[in-house]
């Protein structure tokens, strides 16, 4: 099962906070919800997990994510990701994220999002046709984590001038100001999500 | 003695013999929830198997780490292909000359495959340690596609056969090529295209579909490490191939293999195989000393234990301008999935798909089968029909409506013109088939006459011509012949066993009896059929008339039931059986009326003296006298055994008829009529005839309107819970009207043919033919199965017919 996913969502905060904390990949990765890096590999090799509880069925997916490319010019990250679950069912991604100004608003940016999901084993079997709308929904949520996180980060330098510039990543240790999110992906939740969102669809609303 | 004669009418409808609607005798146990089914056993010590499964269609096995499951409280092994090697049983033959893994070696090939086996003192022990075997593969290229299959580039899915060039049918000409099989005279075929002056083709898919009986496979394997004995209940359609496969699998010798069909909640094919399951089960219990079972989950099921079709049939008519078939020309690539699995006779890998040229006169036709390798579950298998019939029929009922089409013809009327002439039979077609008997002209006509045919096309060419109707309103026409009984021993075997039947009969003192069968009834209402037929042929109520079946320590060898072979072969063999104890029994009557045997008749239940009504033996006092004083030199006892070995197959056939309103805003297809003729020779029970009608025309619609197993890229199958496997209920099964004509097979003891498969194979094209007749006035000659609401409006947007 393959799911492609282009999104772009905008952030309100600006780009050098964002670009911050979206190299660091730990600190990225304790925004995905219930996404966790227990490990560090080498350089650009991390190990890690995701718990996804769906009702009373709990799965675990371990694998191992590998940043392929961290371009600090474009503010573009590549990195893959593996793994599997005992009970059943494998995962793998490729993701493309980049950070571009918002041309009218220097306190907010936009982050580009592109993603190639393949699942195998039970969850696609089971979940196959709820795949789109469920990885939207946990975008979502990361967006959100991924944003106050970037808020909570001090300024870089002058905001986007030393963006611009190419300035480093701050200091600051992205982790501590990570919101804390749930340790575990809630099933039940997305699905309640996912009947609101669509209930707003159909009336006209916006989602 | 000779009380006076109740009337003949009284004493047919006391035996309950063929002819009548006797109640079914299954039923009383079924309906109180008294079946025993092989869930139903439970044995002393009993433990429980589950299978890991692949999660990946294609990939390497990198390492399989069981430390932790065998850690796991109530776990008792851990078995992989590695323990299985040194027995030789991690891979096994199949009846299709390949072979299949019984456990992953070193590679899975797809998704679901049995990767390893837990072994624990209960079900669910067994579950949540299969999920702490930790399994590391490496992934390979998938190929789903039986024709990607065959490019020259293609990833090589049998490792394990490499090199080798020659199958067990013929020559491979690539590393996922099985066979290519060819049927007819492509020489003569090809001339009368050549010469003809009209000709049609047309692409068809026929989708892999399950037949999803309601129990799921399984089995209680017990080996008694004293005796050495072995005994397996196991949901078998052929209990007695099961037995001769385990005893050579096994080294166990035969006679200590006991193999027992318990009550079997529906086959329809998905249960003649023999699944790695009970391999598993049967060494796990010869190495524990304990029985095991293994009982499949739904999931499991539909994944991995036998599919159905797979077939890309491309189809070729050429014909005479004014509607007469010239030649036929077939060229199918059958996807078989991993393995060469396919359920067939020996001689035949692409079953009996050569019964193609239907219900018509051909004079010249061609078929070529190439099966192919690809990452899908093994299987091929006969779902509720004779080998491969279901396809063929499909492929020439489509053509026939095509070729109507193309010369805008009545699809009643071009089939009246081809049909076999009722003189001509016994008929050989192109492809050498000896039909045995058949009577289409006359059936056509009752089914045109019933439903008012030329009033039902007046009504559609009224609605074609309101552009407002809200629905498109199609006509299916299906004219079928099946082929079914396999078979003659002289061209059907499986692993070299002749595909005879057989029976036993004994007549107990007191005029009882029993017998005993080579088939397994699942539903077929065997006990009560059965039991008719010697209540017909020996005037024995068959209310005291016992049927058993699938105990292989009891039961003579047969080699079981599919392919609607129970009443062609099996039936036969009763009738066969009762007659050899007929003729003994008029021996022993003459003798204690003391006449000579030519003076006496027979009349329902007994023999009589010729022109003397007063003297009379009925057969219970036959049978006492057999026991109690037989005539001199006579060997005593009232029993018979009697193996069939069928001279030809038989023909059954139909002709169905169906409208179907297609709401053009919401493609939902509504069967507004179905109407079913059958001839199936001799009727033995009008009320079993009904009902197995009934449910094969319900299957039938499944399979037409909803059922299927779509696979991703990946290879995931996407649609294996009955959450989205269709299973029509009541609620979405539209009315049945069922009729018959009576054409006995005449070189049938009884004049049977067969009847349960032909309401499945008949109506699956009846209703793709009724779906395509709503499209043919914009040109549409043929859409693919399952005509579910979601294509049909897709196709309802294409020709811009949608409202």
């Amino acid at each position: 099962m393959e799911v492609k996913l282009e999104k772009q969502y905008p952030l309100a905060v600006d780009s050098a906070r964002a670009w911050a904390l979206l190299a660091d990949l730990e600190a990225t990765a304790g925004c995905m919800p219930g996404a966790a890096i227990t490990e560090k590999v080498s350089e650009t090799s991390y190990k890690g997990g995701v718990k996804v509880k769906v009702g009373p069925a709990t799965a675990q997916f371990a694998g191992l994510v590998d940043v392929l490319e961290v371009n600090a010019a474009e503010r573009k990250v590549v990195m893959r990701g593996k793994g599997a679950d005992k009970g059943g069912s494998s995962a793998s991604m490729d993701l493309t994220a980049v950070i571009t100004d918002d041309p009218n608003n220097p306190q907010a940016c936009v982050l580009n999002g592109t993603a190639e999901v393949i699942v195998n084993g039970k969850f696609a079997q089971f979940g196959g046709r709820m795949m789109v709308q469920v990885s939207e929904m946990i975008l979502g949520q990361f967006v959100g984590n991924f944003q106050t996180a970037a808020q909570a980060l001090a300024p870089v330098g002058g905001g986007a001038a030393a963006a611009a510039s190419g300035a480093a990543p701050a200091a600051a240790p992205a982790q501590a100001a990570a919101p804390a999110v749930g340790k575990e992906l809630d099933g039940l939740a997305i699905v309640w999500a996912l009947i609101k969102g669509w209930f707003s669809g159909l009336f006209g609303k916006k989602a | 003695m000779n009380a006076p004669a109740d009337s003949k009418e009284a004493r047919e409808l006391a035996l309950a013999g063929m002819g009548q609607s006797r109640l079914r005798k299954e039923d009383a146990r079924f309906i109180q929830g008294k079946g025993n089914y092989v869930d139903d056993i439970k044995m002393a010590g009993m433990l429980h198997m589950d299978i890991v499964r692949a999660p990946i269609a294609h990939g390497r096995i990198k390492s399989i780490n069981k430390e932790a499951a065998l850690a796991m409280p109530g776990v008792h092994a851990v078995l992989t292909a590695d323990d299985l090697k040194p027995l030789k049983l991690h891979w096994m033959p199949t009846l299709a000359g390949d072979v299949a893994a019984v456990l992953a070696d070193e590679k899975v090939h797809f998704q679901m495959q049995e990767v390893a086996i837990v072994i624990a003192d209960d079900r669910y022990i067994a579950a949540d340690a299969v999920e702490a075997v930790e399994v590391e593969y490496e992934e390979l290229p998938v190929v789903m596609d039986p024709y990607d299959a065959l490019a020259p580039d293609a990833p090589v899915l049998r490792e394990d056969l490499a090199g080798k060039t020659e199958g067990a049918h013929g020559k491979r000409e690539h590393h996922n090529h099985i066979f290519t099989w060819d049927a007819g005279d492509k020489a003569a075929a090809d001339a009368a295209f050549d010469a003809a002056p009209v000709k049609v083709s047309q692409h068809m898919y026929y989708p892999r579909v399950h037949p999803c009986p309601l129990e799921t496979c399984g089995c209680v394997a017990s080996f008694d490490p004293v005796r050495g004995e072995l005994t397996t209940y196991l949901t078998s359609q052929a209990p007695h191939v099961v037995r001769t496969v385990v005893s050579m699998l096994s080294g166990i010798a035969e006679s200590k293999v006991r193999i027992v069909s318990p009550d079997i909640g529906g086959g329809f094919g998905n249960k003649v195989g023999i699944y790695p399951g009970y391999v598993c089960a049967i060494v796990a219990s010869i190495v524990l000393g304990r029985p095991v079972k293994w009982v499949e989950d739904r999931i499991e099921n539909i994944s991995t234990t036998a599919f159905a079709r797979d077939y890309h049939m491309d189809g070729e008519l050429a014909a005479t301008a004014d509607g007469k078939i010239l030649g036929l020309r077939v060229n199918v690539v059958a996807d078989h999935g991993a393995f060469d699995a396919c359920a067939d006779p020996t001689k035949f890998p692409a079953g009996l798909f050569h019964i193609c040229s239907g219900s018509y006169d051909v004079p010249a036709a061609h078929c070529s089968v190439k099966g192919v390798y690809t990452n899908k579950a093994p299987g091929g298998v006969a779902y509720r029909c004779s080998f491969r019939v279901t396809e063929a029929v499909y492929l020439i009922e489509r053509m026939v409506d095509v070729l109507a089409q193309k010369l805008g013809m009545d699809k009643a009327e071009i089939r009246e013109k081809n049909f076999i002439k009722k003189e001509q039979f016994p008929y050989t077609s192109a492809f050498g088939f000896e039909y045995d008997s058949g009577d289409y002209h006359t059936a056509l006509k009752k089914v045109l006459d019933a439903v008012d045919y030329p009033a039902l096309r007046a009504e559609q060419a009224a609605k074609r011509a309101d552009p407002n109707s809200p629905t498109l309103m199609g006509i299916g026409l299906v004219t079928f012949t099946e082929i079914v009984g396999a078979g003659p021993s002289k061209m059907c075997d499986i692993l070299g066993v002749g595909m005879f039947d057989s029976c036993e009969i004994r007549i107990h003192p007191t005029g009882s009896a029993i017998a005993r069968m080579g088939t397994i009834t699942q539903g077929q209402g065997h006990q009560t059929t059965y039991a008719q037929i010697i209540a017909t042929e020996l005037g024995i109520p068959s209310e005291v008339i016992q049927v058993e079946e699938g105990d292989t320590s009891t039961a003579p060898y047969g080699l079981g039931t599919y392919g609607s072979r129970s009443t062609p072969v099996a039936g036969a063999a009763i009738a066969m059986a009762a007659r050899k104890i007929h003729a003994k029994a008029r021996k022993i009557a003459a003798h204690m009326l003391e006449v000579n045997e030519n003076d006496l008749d027979w009349e329902i239940d007994r023999f009589k003296v010729k022109g003397d009504d007063s003297k009379f033996k009925t057969m219970a006092e036959v049978a006492w006298q057999a026991y109690h004083q037989p005539p001199e030199g006579m060997e005593p006892g009232l029993e018979a055994v009697h193996y069939y070995d069928p001279p030809n197959f038989t023909y059954p056939f139909g002709i169905y008829l169906c409208v179907v309103d297609i709401d053009r805003a919401t493609g939902e297809t509504k069967v507004r009529r179905f109407y079913a003729l059958d001839d199936c020779g001799t009727r033995i029970n009008p009320m079993i005839i009904d009902g197995q009608i009934h449910g094969g025309l319900t299957e039938g619609f499944a399979v037409a309107m909803g059922q299927q197993m779509p696979f991703d890229a990946q290879g995931n199958l996407l649609g294996n819970t009955l959450m989205d496997y269709f299973l029509p209920t009541a609620v979405e099964t539209p009315q049945w009207e069922t009729d018959f004509t009576v054409t006995p097979s005449p070189h049938h003891p009884i004049g049977a043919k067969g009847v349960a498969e032909s309401p499945h194979v008949g109506s699956i094209p009846t209703f793709t033919s009724a779906v395509v007749d709503a499209f043919s006035h914009v040109g549409v000659t043929h859409l693919d199965m399952p005509h579910t609401s979601f294509r049909l409006w897709k196709a309802l947007k294409e020709h811009k017919l949608a409202l």
